[in-house]
Parts: structure tokens; C-alpha cells; sequence
């Protein structure tokens, strides 16, 4: 396995905390944690080593979309870049509902 | 229309069962309390470590839904997320004694002891099952295998303990999994590719034709709700790990020599009978549980019809004393129970004899000591295994040495050779105090190491260098020792050819340990070892179940 951060702007405020996913095989947990400094940073640990360029390209494509502010925990075990998106949309969906 | 539970992940499961809006998560995944276990071995964590505590009500009804994720890790019982499970289990307990009544459900989706912590998860394994045989006195234990992965290894014994079993037909129930039986006795025994097979022998629907489980369910969240319904109303129903002479009785009475199938033991459970027990060959091999069972009872006569059972009653410092020791009889019925394992026989067996003597106390008041000669080296792999329920078997051999406990009998361990997976769980581990020999000939291990490196599919060589990282993945006693269950490690005895003051000085700690035994099995995470570094985790774990139980 191997573990790394990526780290880049967002000014979008989230309004709670999501968890969607599994570590299970070709899945992966996204925690999201709302942030108060203008930044986004990704905390991954994969299962698959060497793909760090992928990670990040999948990243800036969602900060294009989503300038978030937050803190994104992966815990991933062989998702697929696809996966990874659909995931980390699914958890950006329950993080932008309001408080319950 | 049908809503699938099967296909749901663990957390949703626990939420689909609950009345709606009362789900409440403790532990979770916010709480970021993963196994600190698996990032040295090179395995990604999970931020629950796969097991969800759920707090909510049942039809009104307060319970507590244990699901594990079988997604992660297979379900595999870590030291985290199995403190998850006891932990939460034993604060259960507490409110059902003050009379606040908590019904407890356990999702089972697991292959057993997580291999990468392998000692933690038989440790804890027998933790959940000591709460389970509290907890049966006060309310129904339900279980659910819904499937996916099932339920294996010693997660199917503490299944086998729940008082009532809920299953679908697409989920397996057994004891060892296939590749393991083909692995340790051959593919004649058991054809692990053999589908077929493996669905008539451990399948949902063999499973409640030859009545190890109570309801068969279709994959619907409603009729799942409705079978726990029907499960928290039927009370008053003797556990199949009481009814000892019924399983004692089909054990005796079926050809262990042929490959039976389910429409054999349907059969057999239907004949009435009061079949008395076979008399046995007996094979008598030497061997160190013989020896030290010979010695603390000045080799007194075992009172046990089974050779591969010794149990025998003697005055050990100064107080009755029930020694019971698992040994090998090269002759033994069962051929796959030729080593001194234990099989259908040897749980059941030991059953009987534990509860004859919790019987004959009760009425005399005078609670004799129990003590568990532990030279086991596993459990019996083999086809008729698990087509009758070895895990039942083991079964019934925790609740009676957890009940003689908590019948108030001091009940104690002696590791004097291996102890392996769940032939210990069924003898030696519900022990209130443990202790060993510093002898490097015994193995304290979940599975063999052949087997462990073909599950987790490793090489022996890369399961050898984990063990320097993690000290639970190790064989020896010393490295057992630093997680803390023992109480003490006797140095300096041998272990095969003890001379008398060998003998003097385990006698010594023995009587030190009976003298120490209470009716609970947690001195084992009080001890130095286990404070200070060997339980951290499993003692964090219960004390945050502590403060988010409100």
C-alpha cells in the first residue's frame, strides 16, 4: 500500500460531514470533513502503488467542478478512476444537504 | 415488492432493521478508531475497521444491531472491530441485569479470526461468546448470515451460541471453509471446487433441514424484520448448545467411515432413540496433555465414556478439583480426530461432563474447581465435520465451561502444548485465568501456518516476517504472553519429562491461578502485558463504547 496527500484551493463551505463506501475490492471510504482555510486536501491510502498521477488528475477534475473546502480521507482498496469519482460525488451530495 | 437485505452494505443492513429515524451510530467512522494492525503489513485500514454499532428500536423495542461490513477484510475479526462487538455486547449486559431490556442482533458476514491479527481475534472471538452465554439468560441473542461471505472459523461457533439462528439460502454456515478442509486433509475428504457439494453440506437450506438454524428466509428486509419478530417472542427455548444428549445421541449413532449426506442425518434426527453411548476404541498415545493430566490426578481413572476426553475429580490443594484434558486416541471413531483435535465427540463430551459436575454443585453448594489441560493442536477437518456441526460441537463446550464460571466454579486454563484456533476457543479459552509453560515447542495460533499463508495468500516466509510486526500473527508463547491473557509464564519446566520439582512448581501456579479465578474472563485485559501495550486497542474501544453509551 502506499499513502499521500494532495492539497489545492476551495472556497465552497460544505454543511456536514458525509461517509459513503466500503474497503472492500475495486472500492473504496470517502470521508468528507468540512474545512474553515480555504483548502481541499485528499488523504489517501491505496492498495495500488503507483498511481499517484491518476489520483491527482481525478482530484483536479473534481475541484474543477466542486471547489470545496474540506478534508477528504480515501481509504481505497483497487477502485477504479470511475469508481473513485462516482464516490467521491455520492459523498459530496450528502455533505452539501443541510444539517438534520 | 421485494427489497433485498443481501445486497445491502453492513451499515445499511443495521439501518434497514431499525425502526425508521432511530438509528444512532456508536464508533463510527468519524470516530476513526481503525486497527492499528494492518498499515505495518502493508493493508489499508478502514475508519470502522468493518464493524457497525447501531443504536435504535424494534417495533418500539430497544436493541443494538451488530452488523459486520463483510466487504472489508472478509469480515475478519480484528482486535478493533471484535471489541466493537464485545464491548457493545457487554454493555448490553448491563442494562438487561438493571432491567432495562436491550435486545441484542448480530449480523454475521465473516470468515472468522481476521489471519493479519490472528491471536486478538480468537481472544476476542471467546469474548463475544462469554457476553452471548451471559446475555442468553436476560433476552433472545438473535443472529443473522444473510450471506455473501457466511459465517466460518470462530465467528460460527459464537454463531452457534445466539439463541436463535436466522438464514437465507445463499449463505454458507460452517465451521472450516472448504479450501482450508482440502488444504489440511486432502480433496478426498473435500473437494473445495465442488459446489454442489459444498451447498448440501453447509447451504442455508441443508443447514435448517438438519436443524442448526431456526428460520430459513427469502432475501427480503421485511421478512427478516418479521423472522426477528418472531425470534424476540420466542422465549423459553432450550439453546441447542443445552441439549447435549439429542447431538451426543446423533454423533454416536452415525458411520463416520462413509461420506454422509443431509438426507442421512435428517434420518437420523428422526428416529427416536435413547441410544446409548458406543463403547470406543481406545488408542492411547502418549502425548503432554496424557501426561499433565496424569500427573495433577496421580493418575486417577478417567470417569469419561470417550477416550479422547479424560476427565477426572481429585483433591487438588485441598479442594475438588474436575481436570479435563482433550488427548489423542489413534483409534478413535471419528478418523479425522486421530491427533488429539477437537472433534464432534470431544465438544459435546466435554459439555456433558462440565454440566454433570455444574448440576451436581448446584444441589451440594460446594462448587468444585475446573481445570482445562490445554494441548490441543486444532479442530477436526473433515467432511462429516462440518455436515453435522463441529462448531456446535465447540459450542457447547464454551457455554459449559462460560457457565461453570459463572455458576461461581473457578474455571482455568493450563497451556502446557499447542493451542490452536478452535479447539481452543472450545478448550482452554473461557478459562477465567490462563497460564503457560515457557516451553518453545507450543504453538498458540488461530490456523496453521500452511493455511494461514494460502488464505491470506502469502508465502510462509512473508508470514513469518509479519509476525515481527505484529506479535498477535505469532506461534510462540512468549510473544502470546505480551498480549497479556496469561497470568503467568512458568520458565524453566520441561514440558515432556517434568521431574518433581517441575511438577512442584506448575502445581504451585496452577493453584495460585484456580485460587485467583473469578466469574469473568477480563482479568486478561488488566494485566501489565495487556494495560500497557499487548490490549491498548481493545481497551479503547470499550471505553469510548463507555462514554457514547448514553
Amino acid at each position: 500500500m502506499e499513502s499521500f496527500s494532495f492539497e489545492t484551493k476551495g472556497n465552497q463551505i460544505l454543511n456536514q460531514r458525509s461517509h459513503v463506501g466500503v474497503v472492500g475490492s475495486g472500492d473504496l471510504e470517502v470521508l468528507i470533513e468540512p474545512g474553515n482555510n480555504n483548502k481541499a486536501i485528499f488523504n489517501v491510502r491505496t492498495a495500488s502503488e503507483g498511481f499517484q498521477e491518476t489520483w491527482k488528475a481525478v482530484f483536479e477534475r473534481f475541484m474543477d467542478i466542486n471547489e470545496v473546502v474540506a478534508t477528504i480521507t480515501i481509504n481505497d482498496f483497487g477502485a477504479t478512476p470511475g469508481v473513485v469519482a462516482l464516490r467521491l460525488a455520492q459523498a459530496l451530495e450528502i455533505a452539501k444537504q443541510n444539517k438534520d | 415488492m421485494k427489497a433485498s437485505f443481501v445486497e445491502l452494505k453492513g451499515r445499511e443492513r443495521a439501518e434497514a432493521l431499525l425502526d425508521k429515524g432511530t438509528f444512532t451510530e456508536l464508533l463510527g467512522p468519524f470516530d476513526r478508531i481503525e486497527s492499528p494492525h494492518l498499515e505495518p503489513q502493508g493493508i489499508v485500514p478502514e475508519s470502522d475497521d468493518g464493524m457497525i454499532i447501531a443504536r435504535g428500536t424494534i417495533n418500539g423495542l430497544q436493541a443494538v444491531v451488530l452488523s459486520i461490513e463483510g466487504a472489508f477484510q472478509g469480515g475478519g475479526i480484528g482486535e478493533v472491530c471484535g471489541s466493537k462487538i464485545a464491548g457493545s455486547l457487554e454493555r448490553v449486559l448491563v442494562d438487561n441485569q438493571a432491567g432495562k431490556k436491550t435486545i441484542p442482533i448480530i449480523i454475521f458476514d465473516t470468515g472468522g479470526v481476521r489471519l493479519q491479527e490472528a491471536n486478538y481475534g480468537l481472544l476476542i472471538i471467546s469474548e463475544i461468546q462469554s457476553a452471548i452465554v451471559a446475555l442468553r439468560e436476560f433476552v433472545p441473542v438473535i443472529g443473522l448470515i444473510p450471506g455473501n461471505v457466511g459465517c466460518f472459523g470462530g465467528m460460527s461457533i459464537t454463531a452457534a451460541l445466539c439463541s436463535n439462528l436466522i438464514m437465507t439460502a445463499t449463505a454458507r454456515f460452517g465451521m472450516n471453509g472448504p479450501e482450508v478442509i482440502e488444504q489440511e486433509a486432502g480433496i478426498a475428504e473435500f473437494n473445495s471446487k465442488d459446489r454442489r457439494l459444498i451447498w448440501d453440506t453447509i447451504g442455508g437450506t441443508t443447514r435448517f433441514e438438519t436443524g442448526f438454524i431456526d428460520q430459513l428466509v427469502e432475501d427480503d428486509v421485511d421478512t427478516f424484520k418479521a423472522a426477528i419478530n418472531k425470534a424476540i417472542n420466542e422465549t423459553n427455548v432450550k439453546p441447542r448448545t443445552r441439549r447435549i444428549d439429542e447431538y451426543l445421541s446423533l454423533v454416536n449413532r452415525v458411520d463416520p467411515l462413509k461420506k454422509n449426506t443431509k438426507d442421512d442425518i435428517i434420518e437420523l434426527r428422526k428416529a427416536k432413540t435413547n441410544a446409548t453411548t458406543p463403547v470406543l476404541a481406545n488408542g492411547i498415545a502418549p502425548g503432554r496433555g496424557r501426561n499433565w493430566f496424569n500427573i495433577f490426578t496421580s493418575n486417577a481413572v478417567s470417569i469419561s465414556e470417550y477416550p479422547s476426553v479424560l476427565i477426572a475429580d481429585t483433591n487438588f490443594g485441598g479442594k475438588l478439583t474436575r481436570f479435563i484434558a482433550v488427548v489423542t486416541n489413534s483409534e478413535n471413531r471419528y478418523p479425522r480426530n486421530r491427533h488429539g483435535e477437537v472433534g464432534l465427540q470431544e465438544g459435546w463430551a466435554m459439555a456433558k461432563y462440565i454440566r454433570e459436575a455444574i448440576e451436581a454443585d448446584a444441589i451440594t453448594g460446594e462448587k468444585r474447581n475446573i481445570v482445562a489441560v490445554i494441548d490441543v493442536p486444532s479442530q477436526a477437518y473433515g467432511y462429516n465435520e462440518e455436515l453435522m456441526g463441529i462448531h456446535f460441537s465447540c459450542a457447547a463446550s464454551v457455554d459449559a465451561y462460560a457457565s461453570a464460571r459463572m455458576a461461581g466454579h473457578s474455571v482455568t486454563g493450563l497451556i502446557v502444548g499447542n493451542a490452536i484456533s478452535g479447539a481452543f476457543l472450545a478448550h482452554g479459552l473461557q478459562s477465567s485465568r490462563l497460564i503457560a509453560l515457557d516451553d518453545a515447542g507450543i504453538n498458540v495460533q488461530a490456523m496453521s501456518k500452511q493455511s494461514a499463508a494460502r488464505i491470506t495468500k502469502r508465502t510462509i516466509a512473508e508470514l513469518e516476517e509479519a509476525t515481527q510486526k505484529v506479535p498477535a500473527m505469532a506461534y510462540d508463547i512468549k510473544n502470546y504472553f505480551s498480549l497479556g491473557p496469561l497470568d503467568c509464564l512458568i520458565k524453566g519446566v520441561n514440558a515432556d519429562e517434568p521431574n518433581p520439582a517441575d511438577i512442584e512448581k506448575v502445581s504451585y501456579e496452577l493453584l495460585k491461578a484456580i485460587k485467583k479465578s473469578d466469574s469473568t474472563i477480563k482479568h486478561r485485559l488488566e494485566t501489565k502485558q495487556a494495560v500497557e501495550q499487548g490490549r491498548k486497542y481493545s481497551i479503547l474501544v470499550r471505553e469510548k463504547i463507555a462514554e457514547q453509551w448514553t
